[in-house]
């Protein structure tokens, strides 16, 4: 009980709560601006939170990443251009229902179901965390390394046009995490002889090239863009009638939201489309679905929103991302000294109490500022790309520059950014990449070990169940694309 | 389009297999067996086999659904202004530590505006002054980060 208190305590102190509002003010402001996004928001924001006390930093990211994942429904409701990705779904019944004069309501809905799904899955978060953490703590460096195959594995059937590139993009972030010195031996490798990288890639200049700089170089195409006038809006918090109708909705996609968070990998985007699909096909009014109808404003925003309390559990507990924005969390930790995995919540549970306290405080709190500043959040896409991209890339150069007082790493960023620009163009995503780049390290530590306990002898690795269970959850994973296209195709022909 | 991308990601696989065999040598008696170059390779082949498939990729999926989607994002011509904007920020990074911190937000912040477009100067003017100075002061004076002050000797530290 005691360390429930003690982290609830420093969630709720005075500054952790400016901060948690701080960080949901930007989340909902990235999360509205098409383009800006909350893992792009927390790359720049990382270097400077180095200067917080590290439970401050993780719970105002926690916070950014809760309301940047709401805060894209504003925009796609009122302008049909979803702010962020996870929003995409919300747009096909919001934009039509405020076309049809009730923009309010659709915000209404929005909100109340983002807070509903992200508080059901806090609860899931506190119930799971320190359990699968109890299971993990027993896991040896071979059940460590096969976990993290399924967790790259995972890659293959996240969003994205390939999963053959997300698992090249993802093959590549692993492979530049073994750039620097060799653990074991001390060896350099693929250092080229600059002394900065014989410790390794620095992940926050890559992190903030690929996802601020590639994005400015997108956003440099489109800069003439002119946004739509938003019309007045007044947020209406849902009727009785609409609480009713939505209620299994939210419910249902509280559940696939919190279960699509927990697998390594997947994010809110998956689950906010799996949501809307299963609120369909459950309705007895499929028929409607597409013109506005309020069910199909909750499936997607309760999904994504109970997505992110569901990825702060392989986060925490077991030290592989949920989600891209995870994985950034992560390196967050990473950088400020924490080590991810069970020994997180062994040695410092009220440090995962304070993240739970904090994302709470966020769902509450974007629940206020969304319904009273919707508007105004709405009024940011008006900010001209012209002025608001230099500022990005402003906020980038200080941000690489800063984390060591090195302009090497602002080189790096730069380098991250092309690169980050050219793959996006060839259909390799970001995300991925990360997910490599963070799991690399683990994943080479716990493979060398592995091998030496078992004196080079691979196929032991099979003596355990848990390894032959992950083993088999990543061949499930790696067929599983090509097993759904075929199924679908099958499904097109019949039909 | 998907041969040539495999082939570049095959030559860079093939590059750093090179690098990977001037790695310094090792006593099996420190590195426990696996050899500092051992883990990288096994990622390069799985990189590779990947590589290999990707021009069958797209073959694949027309075959199955009579259309990949591969193609949508290269089939929209990368604007030249994106190159120039890549080319100015690298100029300006390359000059940044002779510049300082401060000053290179100022260029950052004149430059690329102008460069897509804007013409409305006093506001220009006012951005490109005013949103540097507020940075450097709140992450000099609140976070105490030390930045470079350049050839102009340009700090609020």
């Amino acid at each position: 009980m005691e360390p429930v208190i003690e982290g609830l305590s420093l969630a709720f102190g005075l500054e952790n709560i400016a901060l948690v509002i701080l960080g949901v003010l930007i989340g909902v402001v990235v999360g509205a601006l098409p383009g800006l996004s909350s893992p792009l928001a927390i790359a720049l924001l990382l270097p400077f939170t180095v200067t917080l006390a590290p439970v401050s930093a993780i719970c105002m990211m926690a916070a950014l990443y809760c309301a940047g994942t709401f805060g894209g429904s504003i925009t796609a409701i009122l302008i049909n251009a979803p702010g962020a990705p996870p929003a995409v779904a919300t747009a096909f019944d919001g934009y039509p229902m405020a076309k049809r004069g009730e923009a309010g309501r659709a915000l209404g809905l929005a909100a109340f179901s983002s807070v509903i799904g992200g508080l059901l899955s806090l609860v899931v978060f506190i119930v799971a965390t320190p359990l699968l953490a109890k299971v993990a703590v027993s896991f040896r460096p071979q059940e460590y390394f096969a976990l993290t195959v399924f967790a790259l594995s995972m890659l293959a059937s996240i969003s994205g046009r390939s999963s053959l590139r997300n698992l090249i993009a993802g093959g590549i972030g692993v492979f530049i995490a073994t750039v620097g010195n060799h653990l074991a031996t001390g060896i350099e490798r693929f250092t080229f002889g600059i002394p900065e990288m014989t410790e390794g890639v620095e992940f926050v200049p890559v992190l903030i090239g690929l996802f601020a700089v590639s994005e400015m170089l997108t956003q440099s195409q489109a800069a003439d863009n002119v946004v739509e006038r938003i019309k007045s809006v007044v947020v209406k918090l849902p009727s009785r009638a609409d609480i009713r109708l939505v209620m299994p909705t939210i419910l249902r996609s509280s559940g696939i939201g919190t279960f699509i968070g927990i697998l390594p990998a997947e994010g809110s985007t998956v689950a906010a489309i799996m949501g809307y699909n299963e609120a369909k096909r459950w309705s007895k009014r499929k028929h409607l679905f597409g013109t506005g109808i309020p069910e199909g404003i909750a499936g997607p925003e309760a999904a994504n929103n109970a997505a992110t309390g569901g990825a702060m559990v392989p986060t925490l507990a077991l030290g592989i991302p949920g989600s891209g924005t995870t994985a950034l969390i992560l390196a967050a930790l990473i950088t400020h000294g924490f080590r991810p995995g069970p020994y997180l919540i062994q040695e410092t549970p009220h440090f995962v109490y304070a993240i739970f306290g904090a994302m709470a405080v966020a769902n509450i709190a974007f629940l206020v500022i969304g319904l009273v500043g919707a508007k105004l959040f709405a009024r940011i896409t008006l900010i001209p790309r012209t002025f608001l991209w230099p500022m990005v890339f402003g906020f980038s150069v200080i941000g690489a520059y800063s984390l060591s007082a090195s302009f090497f790493d602002v080189w790096v960023m730069l380098v991250a950014g092309i690169v980050g620009f050219m793959m996006r163009r060839h259909g390799f995503g970001a995300a991925p990449l990360v997910m490599g780049l963070i799991l690399g390290r683990m994943l080479e530590e716990t493979f060398s070990q592995s091998m030496i306990v078992m004196d080079l002898e691979w196929w032991r690795l099979f003596e355990s169940p848990i390894v032959c269970l992950f083993f088999g959850l990543t061949a499930l994973s790696l067929g599983w694309p090509a097993v759904a296209s075929w199924r679908e195709n099958r499904r097109n022909r019949r039909a | 389009m998907d041969l040539a991308l495999s082939l570049v990601i095959l030559l860079l696989v093939a590059f750093f297999w090179y690098v990977s065999t001037t790695f310094e040598e090792v006593s099996a008696l420190f590195d426990g067996g696996i050899a500092p170059e051992y883990f990288p390779r096994l990622m390069l082949w799985i990189i590779a086999i990947l590589a290999v498939l990707m021009p069958f990729e797209h073959a694949w999926r027309v075959a199955r659904t009579g259309g990949s989607g591969l193609e949508e994002d290269r089939k929209k011509t990368v604007k030249p202004i994106a190159y120039i904007t890549m080319a100015v920020a690298l100029v300006i990074v390359g000059a940044a530590e002779w510049l300082g911190t401060y000053l290179t937000l100022i260029v950052i912040c004149c430059t690329l505006p102008a460069l897509w477009g804007e013409r409305r100067w006093l506001l220009m003017i006012a951005f490109g002054l005013g949103f540097p100075t507020a940075v450097m002061v709140l992450f000099t004076q609140v976070f105490k980060i030390y930045f470079q002050p350049g050839v102009l000797g340009l700090s609020l530290y």
